[in-house]
Protein backbone atom coordinates (compact mmCIF):
# COMPACT_ATOMS: atom_id res chain seq x y z
CA UNK A 1 0.00 0.00 0.00
CA UNK A 2 3.17 2.32 -0.06
CA UNK A 3 3.37 4.99 -2.68
CA UNK A 4 6.57 6.98 -1.57
CA UNK A 5 7.43 9.48 -3.56
CA UNK A 6 11.36 10.32 -3.63
CA UNK A 7 11.49 12.73 -0.42
CA UNK A 8 7.76 12.66 0.24
CA UNK A 9 7.17 9.67 2.75
CA UNK A 10 2.97 9.06 2.92
CA UNK A 11 2.44 5.41 3.88
CA UNK A 12 -0.49 4.55 4.99
CA UNK A 13 -1.49 1.19 6.71
CA UNK A 14 -3.38 -1.23 5.31
CA UNK A 15 -7.10 -1.87 5.71
CA UNK A 16 -6.92 -4.25 8.23
CA UNK A 17 -5.23 -1.48 10.98
CA UNK A 18 -7.87 0.38 10.07
CA UNK A 19 -10.66 -1.74 10.56
CA UNK A 20 -9.72 -3.19 13.66
CA UNK A 21 -8.98 0.31 15.10
CA UNK A 22 -12.67 1.19 14.04
CA UNK A 23 -14.26 -2.34 15.40
CA UNK A 24 -12.62 -1.24 18.78
CA UNK A 25 -13.40 1.80 18.65
CA UNK A 26 -17.31 1.01 18.21
CA UNK A 27 -17.18 -2.03 20.70
CA UNK A 28 -15.79 0.59 23.22
CA UNK A 29 -18.65 2.84 22.10
CA UNK A 30 -21.36 0.53 22.60
CA UNK A 31 -20.06 -0.79 26.43
CA UNK A 32 -19.62 3.07 27.38
CA UNK A 33 -23.13 3.86 26.83
CA UNK A 34 -24.77 5.77 29.84
CA UNK A 35 -28.25 5.40 30.62
CA UNK A 36 -29.07 9.60 30.51
CA UNK A 37 -28.28 10.26 27.32
CA UNK A 38 -30.63 10.58 24.28
CA UNK A 39 -30.60 7.61 22.17
CA UNK A 40 -31.29 9.06 19.15
CA UNK A 41 -29.80 8.24 15.65
CA UNK A 42 -27.99 11.28 15.47
CA UNK A 43 -26.42 11.45 18.32
CA UNK A 44 -25.20 7.93 17.61
CA UNK A 45 -24.43 9.21 14.48
CA UNK A 46 -22.24 11.43 15.59
CA UNK A 47 -20.70 9.38 18.16
CA UNK A 48 -19.87 7.15 15.04
CA UNK A 49 -18.31 9.70 13.14
CA UNK A 50 -16.07 11.06 16.21
CA UNK A 51 -14.93 7.27 16.75
CA UNK A 52 -14.71 7.01 12.97
CA UNK A 53 -12.41 9.58 13.22
CA UNK A 54 -10.02 8.85 16.31
CA UNK A 55 -9.64 5.22 15.38
CA UNK A 56 -8.50 6.91 11.88
CA UNK A 57 -6.38 9.03 13.62
CA UNK A 58 -5.02 5.93 15.80
CA UNK A 59 -4.35 3.52 12.93
CA UNK A 60 -2.63 6.26 10.72
CA UNK A 61 -0.03 7.26 12.73
CA UNK A 62 -0.55 8.02 16.46
CA UNK A 63 1.49 10.47 17.16
CA UNK A 64 4.13 10.87 13.94
CA UNK A 65 1.87 12.56 12.06
CA UNK A 66 0.53 16.76 12.30
CA UNK A 67 -2.91 16.09 11.84
CA UNK A 68 -3.28 13.30 13.83
CA UNK A 69 -2.11 14.17 16.96
CA UNK A 70 -3.85 17.60 16.28
CA UNK A 71 -7.72 15.49 15.81
CA UNK A 72 -6.69 13.23 19.03
CA UNK A 73 -5.99 16.34 20.90
CA UNK A 74 -8.98 18.01 19.88
CA UNK A 75 -10.88 14.70 21.04
CA UNK A 76 -9.18 14.87 24.19
CA UNK A 77 -10.34 18.10 24.92
CA UNK A 78 -14.02 17.25 24.17
CA UNK A 79 -13.79 14.60 26.63
CA UNK A 80 -12.16 16.82 29.01
CA UNK A 81 -9.10 14.59 29.64
CA UNK A 82 -5.67 16.03 28.81
CA UNK A 83 -3.26 14.03 26.26
CA UNK A 84 -0.13 15.69 25.37
CA UNK A 85 2.37 13.93 23.00
CA UNK A 86 5.59 14.13 23.20
CA UNK A 87 6.82 17.77 21.23
CA UNK A 88 8.77 16.62 18.52
CA UNK A 89 11.89 18.61 17.98
CA UNK A 90 11.18 21.09 15.55
CA UNK A 91 13.87 23.14 13.65
CA UNK A 92 12.78 26.78 13.88
CA UNK A 93 13.83 28.06 10.13
CA UNK A 94 14.55 31.74 9.34
CA UNK A 95 11.08 31.35 7.39
CA UNK A 96 9.07 30.20 10.31
CA UNK A 97 10.39 32.94 12.20
CA UNK A 98 9.54 35.74 9.87
CA UNK A 99 6.44 34.71 8.98
CA UNK A 100 5.62 35.24 13.17
CA UNK A 101 6.70 38.56 12.85
CA UNK A 102 4.02 39.44 10.09
CA UNK A 103 0.81 39.02 11.82
CA UNK A 104 -1.66 39.69 9.48
CA UNK A 105 -1.51 37.82 6.14
CA UNK A 106 -3.53 38.54 3.11
CA UNK A 107 -6.33 35.64 3.10
CA UNK A 108 -4.38 32.95 0.97
CA UNK A 109 -5.73 30.72 -0.91
CA UNK A 110 -4.68 27.41 1.65
CA UNK A 111 -6.95 29.28 4.30
CA UNK A 112 -9.20 26.82 3.64
CA UNK A 113 -7.29 23.65 3.49
CA UNK A 114 -5.93 24.80 6.82
CA UNK A 115 -9.55 24.97 7.83
CA UNK A 116 -9.89 21.35 6.34
CA UNK A 117 -7.37 19.40 7.79
CA UNK A 118 -7.03 19.03 11.57
CA UNK A 119 -4.17 21.04 13.28
CA UNK A 120 -3.47 22.98 9.72
CA UNK A 121 -3.36 25.75 11.44
CA UNK A 122 0.27 26.67 12.23
CA UNK A 123 2.12 24.75 9.39
CA UNK A 124 4.03 25.50 6.28
CA UNK A 125 2.58 25.47 3.31
CA UNK A 126 4.36 22.26 1.91
CA UNK A 127 4.31 21.06 5.29
CA UNK A 128 0.57 21.49 4.79
CA UNK A 129 0.62 19.67 1.53
CA UNK A 130 2.51 16.51 2.71
CA UNK A 131 -0.25 16.40 5.88
CA UNK A 132 -2.60 17.10 3.37
CA UNK A 133 -1.51 13.99 0.80
CA UNK A 134 -1.24 11.48 3.82
CA UNK A 135 -4.46 12.74 5.06
CA UNK A 136 -6.51 12.56 2.35
CA UNK A 137 -4.80 8.90 2.21
CA UNK A 138 -5.98 7.64 5.48
CA UNK A 139 -9.50 9.12 4.94
CA UNK A 140 -10.15 7.24 1.69
CA UNK A 141 -8.94 4.35 3.79
CA UNK A 142 -11.28 5.16 6.70
CA UNK A 143 -14.40 5.29 3.88
CA UNK A 144 -13.61 1.46 2.53
CA UNK A 145 -13.28 -0.22 5.79
CA UNK A 146 -16.94 2.14 6.87
CA UNK A 147 -18.18 1.00 3.38
CA UNK A 148 -17.21 -2.59 3.85
CA UNK A 149 -19.27 -2.87 7.20
CA UNK A 150 -21.94 -1.31 6.76
CA UNK A 151 -21.99 -3.14 3.32
CA UNK A 152 -21.85 -6.57 5.63
CA UNK A 153 -24.42 -5.23 8.33
CA UNK A 154 -27.06 -4.43 5.69
CA UNK A 155 -29.87 -6.76 4.91
CA UNK A 156 -30.04 -9.67 2.70
CA UNK B 1 -22.71 -1.98 -18.49
CA UNK B 2 -19.56 -2.37 -15.62
CA UNK B 3 -17.54 -2.02 -17.57
CA UNK B 4 -19.32 1.00 -19.41
CA UNK B 5 -19.29 2.39 -15.89
CA UNK B 6 -16.15 1.59 -14.63
CA UNK B 7 -14.54 3.73 -17.56
CA UNK B 8 -16.71 6.57 -17.63
CA UNK B 9 -15.88 6.93 -13.48
CA UNK B 10 -12.29 6.94 -13.99
CA UNK B 11 -11.98 9.51 -16.68
CA UNK B 12 -14.65 11.74 -15.40
CA UNK B 13 -14.38 11.83 -11.59
CA UNK B 14 -15.37 15.32 -11.02
CA UNK B 15 -17.11 17.04 -8.18
CA UNK B 16 -20.04 16.49 -10.10
CA UNK B 17 -20.31 12.88 -10.37
CA UNK B 18 -19.50 12.44 -7.03
CA UNK B 19 -22.19 14.37 -5.49
CA UNK B 20 -24.28 12.74 -7.77
CA UNK B 21 -22.96 9.38 -6.47
CA UNK B 22 -23.41 11.05 -2.80
CA UNK B 23 -27.44 11.38 -4.07
CA UNK B 24 -27.71 8.22 -5.27
CA UNK B 25 -26.46 6.89 -1.99
CA UNK B 26 -29.15 8.94 -0.32
CA UNK B 27 -31.87 7.48 -2.01
CA UNK B 28 -30.74 4.05 -1.67
CA UNK B 29 -30.81 4.73 1.94
CA UNK B 30 -34.76 5.49 1.77
CA UNK B 31 -35.69 1.90 -0.03
CA UNK B 32 -33.58 -1.41 1.02
CA UNK B 33 -33.31 -2.93 -2.08
CA UNK B 34 -32.29 -6.67 -2.18
CA UNK B 35 -30.50 -7.53 -5.04
CA UNK B 36 -28.45 -10.20 -5.82
CA UNK B 37 -25.62 -9.14 -6.27
CA UNK B 38 -24.34 -11.63 -8.23
CA UNK B 39 -23.88 -9.35 -11.43
CA UNK B 40 -20.04 -10.18 -12.70
CA UNK B 41 -17.81 -11.49 -10.07
CA UNK B 42 -15.58 -12.08 -12.39
CA UNK B 43 -15.38 -9.30 -13.89
CA UNK B 44 -15.03 -7.07 -11.11
CA UNK B 45 -11.86 -9.29 -9.92
CA UNK B 46 -10.37 -9.43 -13.00
CA UNK B 47 -10.73 -5.49 -13.24
CA UNK B 48 -9.42 -5.40 -9.63
CA UNK B 49 -6.87 -7.73 -10.05
CA UNK B 50 -5.17 -5.27 -12.93
CA UNK B 51 -4.17 -2.50 -10.54
CA UNK B 52 -0.75 -4.52 -9.47
CA UNK B 53 0.86 -4.64 -6.18
CA UNK B 54 0.16 -1.74 -4.66
CA UNK B 55 -3.10 -2.41 -3.84
CA UNK B 56 -3.41 -6.14 -3.98
CA UNK B 57 -3.78 -6.54 -0.29
CA UNK B 58 -6.29 -3.90 -0.58
CA UNK B 59 -8.64 -4.84 -3.42
CA UNK B 60 -7.89 -8.96 -3.32
CA UNK B 61 -8.24 -8.47 1.02
CA UNK B 62 -11.97 -8.89 0.46
CA UNK B 63 -13.26 -5.59 -0.74
CA UNK B 64 -14.41 -7.90 -4.21
CA UNK B 65 -15.72 -10.16 -2.05
CA UNK B 66 -17.31 -8.00 0.56
CA UNK B 67 -18.81 -6.28 -2.65
CA UNK B 68 -20.65 -9.47 -3.45
CA UNK B 69 -22.17 -9.99 -0.35
CA UNK B 70 -23.31 -6.41 0.63
CA UNK B 71 -26.49 -5.94 -1.92
CA UNK B 72 -28.37 -3.50 0.49
CA UNK B 73 -27.53 -0.85 -1.41
CA UNK B 74 -26.72 -2.08 -5.24
CA UNK B 75 -24.00 -3.09 -7.08
CA UNK B 76 -23.95 0.22 -9.06
CA UNK B 77 -22.24 2.55 -7.09
CA UNK B 78 -20.45 -0.09 -5.00
CA UNK B 79 -18.45 -1.03 -8.06
CA UNK B 80 -18.65 1.94 -10.25
CA UNK B 81 -17.38 4.35 -7.99
CA UNK B 82 -15.33 2.51 -5.91
CA UNK B 83 -12.96 0.11 -8.10
CA UNK B 84 -12.63 2.72 -10.27
CA UNK B 85 -11.63 5.26 -7.57
CA UNK B 86 -9.15 2.35 -6.66
CA UNK B 87 -7.85 2.15 -10.68
CA UNK B 88 -7.33 5.76 -10.71
CA UNK B 89 -5.43 5.44 -6.70
CA UNK B 90 -3.37 2.42 -8.28
CA UNK B 91 -2.22 3.37 -11.51
CA UNK B 92 -0.97 6.71 -10.73
CA UNK B 93 0.23 6.39 -7.44
CA UNK B 94 2.36 3.54 -8.59
CA UNK B 95 5.10 6.29 -10.20
CA UNK B 96 6.07 9.21 -9.32
CA UNK B 97 8.68 10.06 -11.90
CA UNK B 98 8.10 8.52 -14.89
CA UNK B 99 4.30 8.86 -16.07
CA UNK B 100 4.51 5.73 -18.74
CA UNK B 101 3.26 2.78 -16.27
CA UNK B 102 0.23 4.80 -15.51
CA UNK B 103 -0.45 4.71 -19.39
CA UNK B 104 -0.21 1.10 -19.51
CA UNK B 105 -2.00 0.45 -17.04
CA UNK B 106 -5.04 2.82 -18.11
CA UNK B 107 -4.77 0.30 -21.36
CA UNK B 108 -5.16 -2.73 -20.08
CA UNK B 109 -7.88 -1.04 -17.78
CA UNK B 110 -10.03 0.41 -20.45
CA UNK B 111 -9.46 -2.60 -23.15
CA UNK B 112 -13.22 -3.06 -23.18
CA UNK B 113 -13.73 0.52 -23.12
CA UNK B 114 -14.96 2.74 -26.22
CA UNK B 115 -12.69 5.59 -25.26
CA UNK B 116 -9.96 3.31 -25.30
CA UNK B 117 -7.66 4.67 -27.91
CA UNK B 118 -7.98 8.79 -27.55
CA UNK B 119 -7.26 8.34 -23.80
CA UNK B 120 -4.50 5.79 -24.73
CA UNK B 121 -3.07 8.39 -27.19
CA UNK B 122 -3.48 11.26 -25.06
CA UNK B 123 -1.11 9.35 -21.93
CA UNK B 124 1.15 8.65 -24.79
CA UNK B 125 1.71 11.70 -25.79
CA UNK B 126 1.67 13.20 -22.20
CA UNK B 127 3.88 11.21 -21.24
CA UNK B 128 5.90 11.97 -24.57
CA UNK B 129 6.01 15.46 -23.39
CA UNK B 130 7.02 14.42 -19.84
CA UNK B 131 9.98 12.95 -20.38
CA UNK B 132 11.24 15.65 -22.62
CA UNK B 133 10.28 18.01 -19.83
CA UNK B 134 12.75 16.47 -17.33
CA UNK B 135 15.66 15.91 -19.33
CA UNK B 136 15.63 19.18 -19.38
CA UNK B 137 14.75 19.83 -16.21
CA UNK B 138 16.47 17.25 -14.83
CA UNK B 139 19.43 19.56 -14.03
CA UNK B 140 17.42 21.90 -12.40
CA UNK B 141 16.19 19.47 -10.24
CA UNK B 142 19.60 17.88 -9.09
CA UNK B 143 20.42 21.85 -8.46
CA UNK B 144 16.98 21.88 -6.09
CA UNK B 145 18.20 19.06 -4.46
CA UNK B 146 21.16 19.93 -3.73
CA UNK B 147 20.04 23.18 -2.33
CA UNK B 148 17.36 21.42 -0.42
CA UNK B 149 20.31 18.84 1.26
CA UNK B 150 22.39 21.22 1.96
CA UNK B 151 19.94 24.28 3.60
CA UNK B 152 19.95 23.47 7.15
CA UNK B 153 19.20 26.90 8.96
CA UNK B 154 20.03 29.27 7.28
CA UNK B 155 20.02 28.94 3.03
CA UNK B 156 23.31 29.80 2.29
CA UNK B 157 23.46 30.01 -1.39
CA UNK B 158 26.38 32.41 -3.38
CA UNK B 159 25.52 32.96 -7.02
CA UNK B 160 28.57 33.32 -9.32
CA UNK B 161 27.62 35.82 -11.50
CA UNK B 162 24.25 37.99 -11.57
CA UNK B 163 23.99 36.99 -15.44
CA UNK B 164 21.25 38.11 -17.93
CA UNK B 165 23.38 36.06 -20.60
CA UNK B 166 22.06 32.81 -19.18
CA UNK B 167 19.05 30.73 -20.11
CA UNK B 168 19.17 27.91 -18.06
CA UNK B 169 19.89 27.04 -15.02
CA UNK B 170 23.62 25.04 -14.36
CA UNK B 171 25.19 23.90 -11.55
CA UNK B 172 28.79 25.23 -12.11
CA UNK B 173 30.43 23.50 -9.49
CA UNK B 174 29.72 20.45 -7.15
CA UNK B 175 28.29 21.90 -3.66
CA UNK B 176 30.73 22.37 -0.99
CA UNK B 177 28.93 22.11 2.73
CA UNK B 178 27.36 24.85 3.05
CA UNK B 179 26.95 26.84 -0.63
CA UNK B 180 25.61 26.73 -3.86
CA UNK B 181 25.97 28.00 -6.30
CA UNK B 182 24.05 29.06 -9.07
CA UNK B 183 23.95 30.66 -12.12
CA UNK B 184 20.45 32.88 -12.39
CA UNK B 185 17.74 32.90 -15.03
CA UNK B 186 17.42 34.90 -17.58
CA UNK B 187 16.02 38.33 -16.01
CA UNK B 188 15.50 36.95 -12.56
CA UNK B 189 16.97 38.33 -9.49
CA UNK B 190 19.70 37.15 -7.43
CA UNK B 191 19.24 38.29 -4.23
CA UNK B 192 19.53 35.69 -1.91
CA UNK B 193 16.00 36.03 -0.27
CA UNK B 194 14.39 35.94 -3.68
CA UNK B 195 16.53 32.65 -4.63
CA UNK B 196 15.02 30.96 -1.32
CA UNK B 197 11.62 32.03 -1.77
CA UNK B 198 12.31 30.45 -5.35
CA UNK B 199 13.25 27.31 -3.72
CA UNK B 200 10.22 27.29 -0.91
CA UNK B 201 7.92 28.33 -3.89
CA UNK B 202 9.12 25.24 -6.11
CA UNK B 203 9.12 22.76 -3.34
CA UNK B 204 5.61 24.04 -2.90
CA UNK B 205 4.78 23.13 -6.25
CA UNK B 206 6.29 19.79 -6.29
CA UNK B 207 3.93 18.59 -3.52
CA UNK B 208 1.38 20.30 -5.15
CA UNK B 209 1.84 17.57 -7.47
CA UNK B 210 2.01 14.69 -5.35
CA UNK B 211 -1.17 15.50 -4.28
CA UNK B 212 -2.57 15.93 -7.74
CA UNK B 213 -1.81 12.73 -8.64
CA UNK B 214 -3.22 11.34 -6.15
CA UNK B 215 -7.14 13.60 -5.95
CA UNK B 216 -8.55 12.16 -8.83
CA UNK B 217 -9.63 14.58 -11.36
CA UNK B 218 -6.95 16.99 -10.85
CA UNK B 219 -4.65 16.69 -13.95
CA UNK B 220 -7.72 18.43 -15.99
CA UNK B 221 -7.25 21.96 -13.93
CA UNK B 222 -4.00 23.76 -14.00
CA UNK B 223 -2.43 26.07 -12.01
CA UNK B 224 -2.64 26.33 -8.30
CA UNK B 225 -5.82 27.76 -7.40
CA UNK B 226 -7.71 25.62 -9.28
CA UNK B 227 -5.68 22.43 -7.88
CA UNK B 228 -6.49 23.63 -4.82
CA UNK B 229 -10.13 24.18 -5.08
CA UNK B 230 -10.15 20.20 -6.56
CA UNK B 231 -8.34 19.48 -3.28
CA UNK B 232 -10.28 21.03 -0.86
CA UNK B 233 -13.05 19.79 -2.57
CA UNK B 234 -12.26 16.11 -2.06
CA UNK B 235 -11.51 16.51 1.44
CA UNK B 236 -14.83 17.68 2.07
CA UNK B 237 -16.34 14.97 -0.23
CA UNK B 238 -14.56 12.35 1.89
CA UNK B 239 -15.52 14.17 5.36
CA UNK B 240 -19.02 13.93 3.95
CA UNK B 241 -18.98 10.06 2.97
CA UNK B 242 -17.97 9.51 7.00
CA UNK B 243 -20.65 11.44 8.18
CA UNK B 244 -23.04 9.73 5.67
CA UNK B 245 -21.63 6.37 6.53
CA UNK B 246 -21.31 7.03 9.95
CA UNK B 247 -25.30 8.02 9.88
CA UNK B 248 -25.97 4.84 8.20
CA UNK B 249 -24.39 2.35 10.61
CA UNK B 250 -25.98 4.33 13.34
CA UNK B 251 -29.00 3.38 11.80
CA UNK B 252 -28.19 0.17 10.77
CA UNK B 253 -26.43 -0.66 14.57
CA UNK B 254 -29.74 -0.88 16.85
CA UNK B 255 -31.26 -3.20 14.68
CA UNK B 256 -28.41 -5.52 14.35
CA UNK B 257 -27.45 -5.28 18.66
CA UNK B 258 -23.77 -5.41 17.04
CA UNK B 259 -20.74 -6.04 19.74
CA UNK B 260 -22.92 -8.01 22.33
CA UNK B 261 -23.19 -11.02 20.87
CA UNK B 262 -20.47 -13.02 19.94
CA UNK B 263 -21.14 -14.04 16.67
CA UNK B 264 -21.34 -10.88 15.26
CA UNK B 265 -17.98 -10.18 16.58
CA UNK B 266 -16.60 -13.15 14.18
CA UNK B 267 -18.23 -11.91 11.37
CA UNK B 268 -16.42 -8.81 11.12
CA UNK B 269 -13.25 -10.33 10.57
CA UNK B 270 -15.24 -11.97 7.67
CA UNK B 271 -16.20 -8.36 6.64
CA UNK B 272 -12.44 -7.14 6.31
CA UNK B 273 -10.70 -10.66 5.13
CA UNK B 274 -10.87 -12.62 2.02
CA UNK B 275 -13.31 -15.56 2.89
CA UNK B 276 -17.13 -15.54 3.00
CA UNK B 277 -19.13 -17.77 5.51
CA UNK B 278 -16.27 -20.18 7.59
CA UNK B 279 -15.49 -18.58 10.83
CA UNK B 280 -13.72 -21.04 12.05
CA UNK B 281 -10.50 -19.03 11.48
CA UNK B 282 -11.88 -15.69 12.25
CA UNK B 283 -12.65 -17.12 15.90
CA UNK B 284 -9.05 -17.65 16.92
CA UNK B 285 -8.27 -14.52 15.43
CA UNK B 286 -11.00 -12.32 17.45
CA UNK B 287 -9.78 -14.00 20.55
CA UNK B 288 -6.84 -11.07 20.55
CA UNK B 289 -8.67 -8.87 19.26
CA UNK B 290 -11.56 -8.52 21.72
CA UNK B 291 -10.27 -9.06 25.13
CA UNK B 292 -12.98 -6.10 26.22
CA UNK B 293 -15.74 -7.62 28.79
CA UNK B 294 -18.94 -8.02 26.95
CA UNK B 295 -22.36 -9.55 27.87
CA UNK B 296 -21.65 -12.97 25.87
CA UNK B 297 -18.39 -14.25 27.20
CA UNK B 298 -15.68 -15.12 24.78
CA UNK B 299 -14.46 -18.61 25.71
CA UNK B 300 -10.52 -18.34 25.25
CA UNK B 301 -10.08 -21.84 26.47
CA UNK B 302 -12.64 -23.48 24.74
CA UNK B 303 -11.85 -22.00 21.02
CA UNK B 304 -8.42 -21.88 21.11
CA UNK B 305 -7.17 -25.78 21.05
CA UNK B 306 -9.58 -26.04 18.07
CA UNK B 307 -9.07 -23.67 16.08
CA UNK B 308 -5.30 -23.97 15.71
CA UNK B 309 -4.64 -26.05 13.10
CA UNK B 310 -5.56 -24.07 9.72
CA UNK B 311 -4.56 -19.92 9.44
CA UNK B 312 -4.58 -18.44 6.33
CA UNK B 313 -2.02 -15.93 5.07
CA UNK B 314 -4.90 -12.83 5.62
CA UNK B 315 -5.89 -13.92 9.13
CA UNK B 316 -2.59 -15.33 10.57
CA UNK B 317 -1.56 -11.33 9.39
CA UNK B 318 -4.47 -10.05 11.08
CA UNK B 319 -3.63 -11.46 14.31
CA UNK B 320 0.00 -10.61 14.21
CA UNK B 321 -0.74 -6.78 13.95
CA UNK B 322 -3.92 -6.37 15.89
CA UNK B 323 -1.54 -8.00 18.50
CA UNK B 324 1.04 -5.68 17.72
CA UNK B 325 -1.22 -2.59 17.54
CA UNK B 326 -3.34 -3.39 20.14
CA UNK B 327 0.08 -3.35 22.74
CA UNK B 328 1.02 0.07 21.34
CA UNK B 329 -2.00 1.60 21.32
CA UNK B 330 -2.76 3.05 24.23
CA UNK B 331 -3.65 6.20 24.59
CA UNK B 332 -6.31 5.80 27.42
CA UNK B 333 -9.14 7.42 26.77
CA UNK B 334 -12.74 6.23 26.04
CA UNK B 335 -13.25 6.14 22.31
Amino acid sequence: MASSDKTINTDVPEKDVFAIHFLQSLSNLTTQNPFNSPDTTNYRARKIKKAAYVSMAKAAGGSSRLWSRALLGRAAKENNKIVRFARRKRKVTWKISSKRRSDQRAPEATDRLRNLVPGGGTMETSKLMEETAHYIKCLSMQVKVMQCLVDGLSPK
Amino acid sequence: MLEGLVCQESLDMSVLERLKWLQQQQHQLQHVVSQSSNNSPELLQQILQLHGSNNDELLQGGFSQFQMIGSGFGPNYNMGYVPSHEAMDGCISRTSSCQMDPVDAMDVLLKNGEEDKPISLKNKRKAEVKTREEEKTEKKIKVEAETESSMKGKPNMRNTEASSKETLKEVSEIPKLDYIHVRARRGQATDRHSLAERARREKISKKMKYLQDIVPGCNKVTGKAGMLDEIINYVQCLQRQVEFLSMKLAVLNPELELAMEDASVKQFQAYFTNVVGSSKHSIMVDVPLFPLDQQGSLDLSAINPNQATSIEAPSASWETQSQSHYNTSSLGFQY
